[in-house]
């Protein structure tokens, strides 16, 4: 028998299903759209017609230099930092149930940015072992993070101020250790302060590419446990997670994936702390923010590069973009907080 | 339905250094409903807390049907032991319907779909607690009342046969105090689901508890049934009050009237007063 609630219950969380799939699909076009876009658009237009056939691998005179060397392992670089900064991002908001607890504002970032300053300059190291080191150096920094703010497991406020500080002393440990380089230049400075994919090379996408889909699938495969904790530790809890290991696996895979990408382009400036909030403007309360998140750290990046690079008055690289974009919501955010409290 | 057993043994948990109970004692009665009174801060959400998993022990243990808790996956602990904490959290925005549903998570798992079975705890929980005409509305527009109900809902939609409740009553105006109160006796009548819950009005506590607990700085005080556990000289000893017992006309429970310093009348003009 049907009653008429369970009719209704039944309808609305199909409804709601639906339109999440909806809202995930429309994001996606809108990502593969922009890529598209940057790809044929630059210095000269190139037809999306040629930009396929580039891809696609033929030889199109006047087009393949163009897109295939120059703007293509740009914004692929591009498309996979930011599905890797918004997704790393966004995790971290969920689990500590706070926009300010993103990785960029609580000092993981800048942890994978020295550590691969410290090896490219310092120990002049190249290629992936630098990726190792921004890995390394990130989850030591989530760790120590986490270890001085977590007395009595209370993490919340505490976790973000000391983040902030170890964020500040990590910023002038990278500039230091630049300034001391022999053949320090400001884009370098840019891309490990800011971060930027100018220079980018197609071989810098591999290791990503994997982190992106190694961390990405074990992250997702515990969507359900993150809707949880948004409930608080103790629902968490008596729901039948393990809230402590569950952390555990969630700040792994999310560290390992926003380092590997920092290793690469930098810390892109506010893009792990600004996807998250936007998908959730976005998508509201019909499912996770996850994917939703990761395709509006994509986008973030692609358009904030094609900004930087073609829409300003000089080249910017798309850190000080979307640093610009970011820096008033933090502040916003930090205003909002000290009224009320903040959730994401 | 079968019946588990859920019992602490001098069980010793705390915060960091801090022990906040201390070698407890304590058998829940199987299919009945027990309540937990005591001051605060004498360690009362701990207990729930250490009962469910949620805080591992430093001595002692907690046992469900004479295995440990701590050594139960904690997906198979949740598909028997539900805990409603004091000051859960709605995230923004969700709905009611949304909300209860989050009480299935133990009976899911990472490659099961969400079935019609699902569908029907979450209508049944709805349709206990009275808030089926809520099911659409977002929990922040609720009044604190309402919103307690749903997370009386979602606990139900777990569907554990036993059910930790801290202060499900808090937010409550007395209509619907008793309200979730004969709920949840109605739950343990109909489907034996064993009840543990801590409340903080003496009176309520008595005429609904089957067994009754008082603790003191992360002891159990006494416990037993109402009449033997509400006595004058107990709540003097756990909450440092005079009081006088009376019995309740309607139910025969016991009934606690706190004296204070102020507007006491005196025996004499109580007598004089009376037509
Ligand atoms: N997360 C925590 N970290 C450290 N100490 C805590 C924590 N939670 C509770 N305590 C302390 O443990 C003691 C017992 O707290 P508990 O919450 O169990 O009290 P309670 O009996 O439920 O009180 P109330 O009636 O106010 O809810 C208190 O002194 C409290 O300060
Ligand atoms: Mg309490």
């Amino acid at each position: 028998m049907l009653s008429p609630t369970l009719d209704r219950i039944i309808g609305s969380r199909r409804r709601r299903a639906r339109r999440h799939v909806l809202v995930v699909a429309i994001l996606l076009v809108f990502v593969i759209v922009i890529f598209v876009l940057t790809l044929s658009l630059g210095q000269s237009f190139t037809r999306p017609g040629d930009v396929v056939r580039v891809l696609l691998g033929e030889n199109v005179p006047g087009a393949s230099f163009a897109v295939g060397q120059l703007r293509l392992p740009r914004a692929v670089l591009a498309m996979l930092a930011g599905l890797s900064f918004g997704l790393g991002g966004a995790a971290f908001q969920i689990m500590l149930r706070n926009p300010l607890a993103s990785p960029d504002i609580i000092g993981i970032s800048w942890g994978a940015s020295a550590a691969a300053v410290f090896a490219i300059v310092v120990l002049s190291l190249k290629g992936s072992i630098v990726s190792i080191f921004a890995v390394g150096g990130g989850m030591g920094i989530a760790l120590l993070v986490y270890a001085l703010s977590s007395r009595n497991g209370a993490a919340g406020t505490r976790l973000i101020l000391v983040g902030i500080g170890v964020s500040a002393m990590l910023e002038s440990f990278i500039a230091y250790i630049l300034s001391q380089a022999p053949a320090w230049t400001l884009q370098e400075a840019v891309r490990w302060l800011t971060g930027s994919v100018n220079g980018a090379q197609l071989g810098q996408a591999l290791p990503l590419l994997m982190a992106f889909a190694v961390f990405g699938a074990l992250l997702l495969s515990r969507t359900r446990d993150l809707e949880a904790l948004r409930l608080g530790d103790d629902t968490a809890a008596a729901l039948g997670i393990d809230v402590a290991r569950t952390r555990i696996m969630i700040i792994v895979t999310a560290v390992g994936m926003i380092a590997t990408a920092t290793a690469v382009t930098g810390p892109i400036a506010f893009v792990a702390f600004l996807s998250g909030p936007i998908a959730a403007r976005i998508v509201g309360n019909r499912g996770s923010l996850l994917i939703p998140s990761a395709l509006i750290g994509a986008t973030l990046v692609l358009s904030g590069d094609y900004v930087g690079q073609f829409l300003l008055p000089s080249r910017y690289p798309v850190g000080v973009v979307t640093g610009a974009l970011g820096a008033p919501y933090l502040m916003f955010l930090i205003v909002r907080a000290n009224r009320t409290g903040s959730s994401l | 339905m079968t019946v588990h057993s859920l019992t602490a043994s001098q069980l010793s948990v705390g915060y960091g250094d801090t022990e906040i109970l201390h070698e407890l004692d304590l058998a829940v009665p199987p299919g009945k409903v027990t309540v937990i009174v005591g001051a605060n801060a004498c360690g009362k959400s701990t207990l729930l807390r250490a009962m469910s998993r949620l805080l591992p022990p430093h001595r002692g243990h907690v046992l469900l049907d004479g295995k440990s808790i701590h050594r139960t996956p904690p997906r198979e602990l949740a598909r028997t032991l539900g805990l409603l904490p004091q000051s859960p959290i709605a995230p923004e925005g969700i709905t009611v319907a949304d909300l209860v549903s989050r009480g299935r998570h133990p009976h899911l798992s990472l490659f099961s779909r969400w079935t019609r079975k699902d569908d029907e705890a979450v209508d049944d929980a709805l349709a206990a607690t009275k808030t089926s005409d809520l099911a659409e509305r977002p929990v922040d527009e609720l009044s604190g009342g309402q919103r307690q109900r749903v997370w009386i809902a979602m606990a139900l939609a777990q569907q554990t046969e036993i059910l930790l409740l801290d202060e499900p009553t808090t937010f409550l105006d007395i209509s619907h105090q008793v309200e979730v109160l004969d709920l949840l006796t109605d739950l343990n009548h109909s489907r034996g689901t064993t009840v543990v819950m801590v409340l903080h009005d003496l009176n309520l506590a008595a005429r609904y508890a089957d067994h009754l607990v008082a603790m003191a700085d992360g002891r159990i005080h006494v416990s037993g049934t109402a009449e033997n556990v509400l006595t004058e000289e107990n709540v003097r000893r756990v909450f440092g009050l005079e009081s006088r017992i009376i019995a309740d006309p309607t139910s025969g429970r016991p009934i606690m009237l706190p004296i204070s310093r102020h507007r006491m009348v005196m025996k004499q003009d109580l007598k004089e007063s009376r037509p």
